[in-house]
């Protein structure tokens, strides 16, 4: 027996040290820079790739919009637009990690419907084009000194990305059931401990949980204006012991006893669907409409405006250093900010997302166009939802804050 | 006293020989995905596979959130503990009432063939739907949701190890029933002709005859439940989390350093799946129908 034992071991050593050969070989990324400062030529090289546009799967009015109107459009530049849905924009970034992890300069991922912190680690990693949104023609509707385009959560923008829509971070509530709404952020908290668990919000690091954290931060501070935007370890240990207190002596209030908290978006909005909750907040209150319409949501659902405002931000294209489809890419992102699909983005219907042209700018009839639109009844337009909004803290807050509220709100 | 019913035969030389080369492929194939990935995580989880900058050794991922680890580790031994017992006993009880034979064994047998190619996510989405506070089973009984207990994302991972208990006892009764339908049931047959009631059968001809594949099936439902990331996480709670969420929550964590440590925990999930397997098979040669 022992004659034959080492045999198998060796073998063995051998056939892991083959595999992990491979591995390290391949470590270095491989990036592909490709750029262009002529449009006609991106035209040209465009004709005939195929995109893969990764976004967020779980917006169903999103992936309508993208597969029946925005494929169609670029198929006139001879561009094949293809939507990968995943859970996590996070997904779509790891992927990219993964594929400049082993070296290849021919990445599957074109586009990334991106913001915030995912766009930050990207910088971190070089996973990103830059420098290409110069050469896209509608760039020029957009307003070049928009704080919202310039910097995408403190980070800036430098044309790492291509600017798709603007969000504004909104709380809904159940008007049958709360006859008397808050009007402050405060105000909110102060409810949810008068009615206990009727209330809960999803747990950071899911995005809309993290907004939440963020706009509390805001509201304990004395004002959004009290939090500097650039992270600094001094700020963030003066500023989240009363953050994290005001959220503990919340917790026994929550949903459950806040023994648990939705882990996303989708959870929350099934306890209000379930009535379980009468409150909650979503950064797409787009979506609002069609719930309502189709029975998921109260029939009593309404905005709730808050005298505080609430946080807006813009989300982008992101466009990774080893896609195998630059060109293609551009086109995409080119065509998504055309007024007309801006427009058609815009519409309730379609999927109801706030256009980042610069409206002021625009030529008249193209103004018309954004005039035009109908009125949803459950969510008011742009210009309401974001009265006194404030804008983004930096993306280094926000694994901090997140990473903060597990040791010190959730595992207290 | 023991039962040795089956003796072991003493192949040839050249006739091993022969059965290593028909494996050799399988093992191959194995050894180079199993051993690359297992590679390649070891490798990140000590720093030497970074997504950017210079590769610098360090044991940091492994010791930078000790709590939460160990508190992953309780968890994870806790669900798949508790789900393979059910499992086995659940499934253990089923496989002999299918082999009776008997309508009720035929029905038995066929729920439980279903049951094992529904998906654990499919499984794992009707648990929840069934089980929730607003679920399907609250609004049929009438129970107000306040009124309900935290089934889905409770205390007690209820739904979690509920989910996992009813796939892999489908999965142990055809593994156990495989074994009795084969030499078991002549055994069976002269122990009751020699006038053996129905418990000594089974706790002298059936459970040691089926002991092996007891073990085995109960490893394998062991090692998934431990290793499992869709069903703890769909009706799990915030914390503390399963390894296998952890590891997927700090992989996708924004931060680049998150990276070795969600490998670490894929490490540490690895080496306690392998201690269990390990163990199975200590345990296996132990038992009478193995020697």
């Amino acid at each position: 027996m022992s004659s034959i034992r080492p045999r198998p071991l060796r073998a063995l050593s051998a056939g892991l040290a083959l595999p992990l050969l491979v591995l390290a070989g391949c470590s270095s990324p491989a990036t592909n820079p490709v750029s262009y400062d002529n449009w006609n030529a991106v035209i040209d090289d465009a004709e005939g790739q195929t995109v893969q546009l990764w976004m967020y799967g779980g917006d169903d009015q999103g992936n309508a919009y993208v597969d029946d109107v925005l494929a169609p459009a670029v198929a006139e530049f001879g561009v094949t637009l293809e939507r990968v849905p995943v859970t996590d924009t996070r997904d779509a970034l790891n992927r990219v990690f993964t594929e400049l992890q082993a070296g290849r300069a021919d990445g599957t991922v074109d586009l990334i419907w991106v913001n915030g912190d995912n766009f930050r680690t990207g910088r971190e990693a070089d996973a990103w084009l830059c420098g290409w949104t110069d050469v896209l023609p509608e760039m020029a509707n957009t307003d070049s000194d928009d704080p919202l385009l310039e910097s995408d959560f403190g980070t800036p923008v430098d044309g790492c990305e291509a600017p798709w829509h603007k969000a504004q971070f909104t709380l809904a509530y159940n008007a049958d059931a709360i006859p008397d709404p808050p009007t402050t952020l405060e105000g909110v908290l102060e409810w949810a401990e008068e009615n206990p668990g009727r209330f809960t919000y999803p747990a950071p690091p899911d995005f809309t949980g993290s907004v939440f954290v963020r706009e509390v931060l805001a509201s304990v501070s004395g004002g959004a204006d009290e939090v500097p935007a650039a992270y600094s370890d001094d700020a963030f240990d003066e500023l989240t012991p009363a953050l994290y207190d005001r959220l503990a002596a919340l917790a026994p209030s929550l949903w459950r006893g806040g023994d648990t908290y939705p882990a996303n978006e989708a959870e929350l909005g099934q306890l209000f669907a379930d009535r379980q909750i009468d409150l909650m907040m979503t950064y797409g209150p787009a979506t609002l409409t069609d719930l309502v319409a189709d029975g998921t949501y109260p029939p009593g659902t309404t905005v709730l405006p808050l005298e505080d405002g609430t946080v807006g931000n813009a989300s982008f294209l992101g466009l990774p250093a080893n896609s195998d489809a630059v060109a293609g890419a551009m086109v995409v992102a080119n065509v998504a900010l055309s007024v007309e699909q801006q427009v058609a983005k815009a519409h309730p219907d379609v999927w109801g997302q706030f256009t980042v042209l610069d409206i002021e700018g625009l030529d008249a009839e193209d103004r018309a166009l954004f005039d035009e639109l109908p009125q949803s009844p459950v969510v008011p337009g742009y210009d309401v939802l974001s009265r006194n909004a404030h804008g983004e803290l930096s993306a280094e807050w926000v694994p901090a804050l997140d990473e903060g509220w597990r040791t010190n709100v959730l595992t207290r | 006293m023991s039962f040795a019913p089956v003796a072991r035969r003493p192949g040839d030389t050249a006739e091993r020989r022969r059965s290593v080369l028909l494996v050799l492929p399988a093992v191959l194939v194995t050894v180079v995905v199993v051993g690359g990935g297992l590679g390649a995580a070891v490798l990140q989880s000590v720093g030497l596979l970074p997504v950017v900058g210079p590769a610098t050794p360090s044991l940091d991922a492994y010791s930078a959130h000790p709590d939460d680890l160990l508190a992953a580790v309780g968890v994870s031994l806790w669900i798949a503990a508790a789900s393979t017992l059910i499992a086995v006993v659940v499934g253990t009880a089923a496989a002999i009432v299918i082999v009776s034979g008997r309508l009720g064994g035929r029905i038995v047998g066929a729920i439980g063939a279903v049951t094992v190619t529904v998906p654990h996510l499919i499984g794992a989405a009707t648990i929840g739907l069934l089980l929730a506070d607003a679920g399907v089973l609250p609004r049929l009984l009438g129970i107000s949701s306040e009124a309900w207990p935290a089934l889905v994302g409770g205390p007690w991972w209820a739904a979690v190890i509920a989910e996992f208990a009813w796939k892999e006892s489908a999965f142990v009764a055809l593994v156990v029933t495989g074994t009795l339908a084969t030499r078991v049931a002549t055994y069976d047959e002269t122990a009751a002709l020699l006038g053996a009631g129905r418990w000594r059968r089974f706790r002298h001809v059936l459970l040691p005859l089926t002991a092996p594949s007891i073990v085995i099936s109960g490893a394998i439902s062991f090692v998934y439940a431990l290793g499992s990331y869709e069903v703890a996480w769909l009706l799990g709670r915030t914390y503390p989390e399963p390894l296998p969420v952890l590891a997927v929550r700090l992989f996708q964590g924004v931060s680049l350093d998150s990276r070795p440590e969600a490998a670490a925990v894929a490490v540490v999930t690895s080496a306690i799946a392998l201690l269990v397997v390990g163990l199975a098979f200590a345990t296996l040669r132990r038992t009478a129908a193995w020697r």
